[in-house]
């Protein structure tokens, strides 16, 4: 029983069709069908992978005997043509109706399934291009609903000329129009620079992982010293095996943050980034729920820093947290006063931060220094952390919950610790360890000051 | 959240105090009748092992017995600390929800921003005549549980909170 119609979950099982929803008739529906290069598209590695094995087998099967070549290429092989069969029929029984405000999904081969989504619960458009698409000139589009459950509709793989086109359609239709919309045009806001990115996600290398890449050296010497010649080898490995892993970890960074350009549209913001495998994210404006910057302790000698977004949706696809990154590195002014810009024209410097009491050296010797929060009339602010920095930034109209939690020592100190609840991601927002008497004054005042936001929106 | 998490303590706490002139509704007692039996089922175990201590050592088997008797009486009182200390308040546009009584906690979910009023309730539960009522916002962290109602309560409530939630809806 979702209170009121404005549940953002925009998709209704096939059954639940109201006659409200339908959009009027006359409108032209536009049917799009997946791309036929999709099921190669879709095998992507474990494809290309099966196939090499098949062709070496092939190749130099010659000394090992004739059947047992046979075997292994029908092996492979089949279970490379199955896997094209999957794609193949996933092709043949879906299609995508874009029709007035809406956008439904059918598919399944023995069991039917239709999915209607609204697309004003739109909460951002993503053209994905992974490499295994882009090499067939394919690319998806990722729609990202605030829904409790499948929040995400996935086109996969559509012609990269159409995909786009369907972006700026989606996205038109979502703010209201449904005339074919060409793409917006686009301000670009900010581009980080090639050099800075490789030193950034090199110097985030730098951290207390390394000392696990001293363990094999040490290992392997120890061993050798001693005679034991299978300590030593198990300590080769291991530093070879960890360095494999950190290395890709940084290759893996670079190669989805390079050329990362954020641009402003009337869509919403609009975020490209990636070297084999591109991304192109579209955020329409109001559907960034909270801000964090983060400053890794590497990162503060040179002054940069990181900027992450919730938006509802994305929280639960995104395992990597690849599509929270907003910046991925820039200097910290330049990130405070974006996000200020962002968030309404706000200088986060002038909003006025408050510190836990003494006492609460008690709790938390050292760091107790370094909870700052605070809100001024739009936003709420929290800059916390001795050695990494952050500062997290929530408009007032998007808070959701709000929280007041105290444990045995907090209370025994009279302190308590304020929370306030955003949609899933990576900015979690605490004003920690204030006197209690205090903190709830503040709990108080950020209800009335979400309450009057969200009224304000309403009525504007 | 509704499990057994902070029940140790005592309920007091200035910070945590409804808005002058408003009480809280409490829940059911029946919460705590429910969490004793729990509790008695879970010591029946050691209550077998002294009766087996008995025959072989009957100075372990006091010991034992006296140190389970400690634990079920400061479970026993706890878990009325924690019946105590379960609270929940409509206001005009939003509910508050307090619970726990040395990890103390106070919600606030404003009708706005509900998505979804769930009641449900476990087997055990259900034994017991109890249900729980749960409040969905878009954010994963809110943890806004009322549980140890008694069904009709229960209902009412949900009924009441989604009339509410419609009346305030506010979208993200």
């Amino acid at each position: 029983m979702p209170p009121g119609s404005d549940s953002p979950a925009g998709d209704r099982p096939a059954g639940d069709r109201l006659a409200a929803d339908r959009p009027e008739p006359g409108q032209p529906e536009e049917v799009f069908r997946l791309h036929p290069l999709t099921p190669i598209a879709l095998g992507g590695k474990i494809l290309g992978v099966l196939v090499l094995v098949t062709l070496l087998g092939l190749v130099d099967g010659t000394g090992s005997g004739k059947t047992a070549v046979i075997w292994r290429t029908a092996i492979f092989g089949g279970v490379a043509v199955l896997l094209v069969l999957r794609g193949v029929i996933v092709v043949f029984v879906t299609s995508y109706h874009l029709l007035g405000g809406e956008l439904r999904i059918d598919s399944g081969l023995l069991q039917k399934q239709s999915k209607r989504v609204r697309l004003n619960r739109v909460q951002s458009v993503d053209v994905l291009e992974p490499l295994s698409a882009r090499i067939f000139g394919l690319a998806e589009v990722k729609v990202t609903t605030a829904g409790s459950q499948r929040a995400s509709i996935r086109l996969r793989f559509l012609a990269a000329p159409v995909a786009h086109q369907l972006r700026a359609d989606l996205l038109a239709r979502s703010s209201g129009t449904t005339d074919q919309a060409p793409e917006a045009p686009e301000r670009p806001l900010l581009r980080v620079p090639h050099q800075q990115l490789v030193r950034a996600q090199l110097l985030q290398l730098v951290s207390w992982r390394l000392l696990l890449l001293a363990i094999g050296p040490v290992l392997a010497v120890v061993g050798n010293n001693n005679g034991h010649n299978g300590t030593a080898i198990v300590g080769v490995s291991l530093f070879i095996s960890l360095g494999l892993a950190l290395l890709l970890t940084l290759w893996r960074q670079i190669n989805t943050f390079w050329d990362f350009t954020v641009g402003d549209t009337v869509d919403g913001l609009r975020i490209r980034h990636g070297l084999l495998s591109t991304s192109r994210q579209t955020v329409p404006p109001g559907r960034i729920q909270a801000v964090l910057i983060h400053q890794p302790l590497s990162w503060r000698p040179f002054g940069w820093a990181q900027v992450r977004m919730n938006v509802a949706g994305y929280g639960r696809s995104d395992s990597s947290g690849h599509q929270t990154v907003l910046i991925p590195v820039a200097d910290k002014d330049y990130a405070e006063a974006f996000v200020g810009w962002l968030l309404g024209g706000v200088d986060l410097a002038h909003v006025p931060l408050t510190r836990p009491p003494r006492r609460a050296a008690l709790r938390v010797p050292g760091w107790w220094r370094y909870e700052l929060a605070g809100a001024n009339d739009r936003l709420f602010v929290a800059r916390h952390g001795m050695l990494s920095r952050t500062i997290d930034v929530v408009p007032h109209e998007r808070t959701q919950s709000l929280r007041l939690t105290a444990g045995p020592w907090q209370r025994a100190l009279g302190l308590a610790t304020v929370r306030l609840d955003s949609t899933r991601g990576p900015v979690k927002t605490r004003a920690a360890h204030r006197d209690a008497t205090e903190a709830r004054e503040m709990l108080d005042r950020q209800i009335d000051r979400a309450r009057a936001a969200r009224q304000a929106r309403q009525v504007g | 959240m509704c499990g057994l998490g902070g029940r140790f303590g005592h309920v007091s706490g200035d910070a945590f105090a409804t808005p002058t002139g408003t009480t809280w509704s409490r829940v059911s007692p029946r919460l705590a009748t429910m969490r004793r039996w729990l509790l008695v089922v879970a010591l029946l175990p050691l209550a077998g092992l002294v009766v087996g201590l008995a025959f072989a050592s009957g100075i372990a088997a006091v010991v034992v017995a006296a140190a389970g008797v400690v634990v079920l009486a400061w479970a026993w009182t706890a878990v009325g600390r924690n019946l105590r200390s379960w609270g929940y308040l409509e206001r005009d546009d939003d509910l508050l929800v307090t619970h726990g009584a040395a990890f103390k906690k106070l919600t606030v979910v404003p009708y706005g921003r509900m998505q979804l009023v769930d009641v449900k309730a476990g087997p055990i539960e259900r034994g017991f005549g109890l249900v729980r009522v749960k409040l969905h916002t878009a954010a994963a962290t809110t943890d806004a549980e009322v549980c140890g109602l008694t069904p009709d309560v229960a209902e009412a409530l949900r009924d009441r909170l989604t009339a509410l939630g419609e009346a305030h809806a506010a979208g993200l």
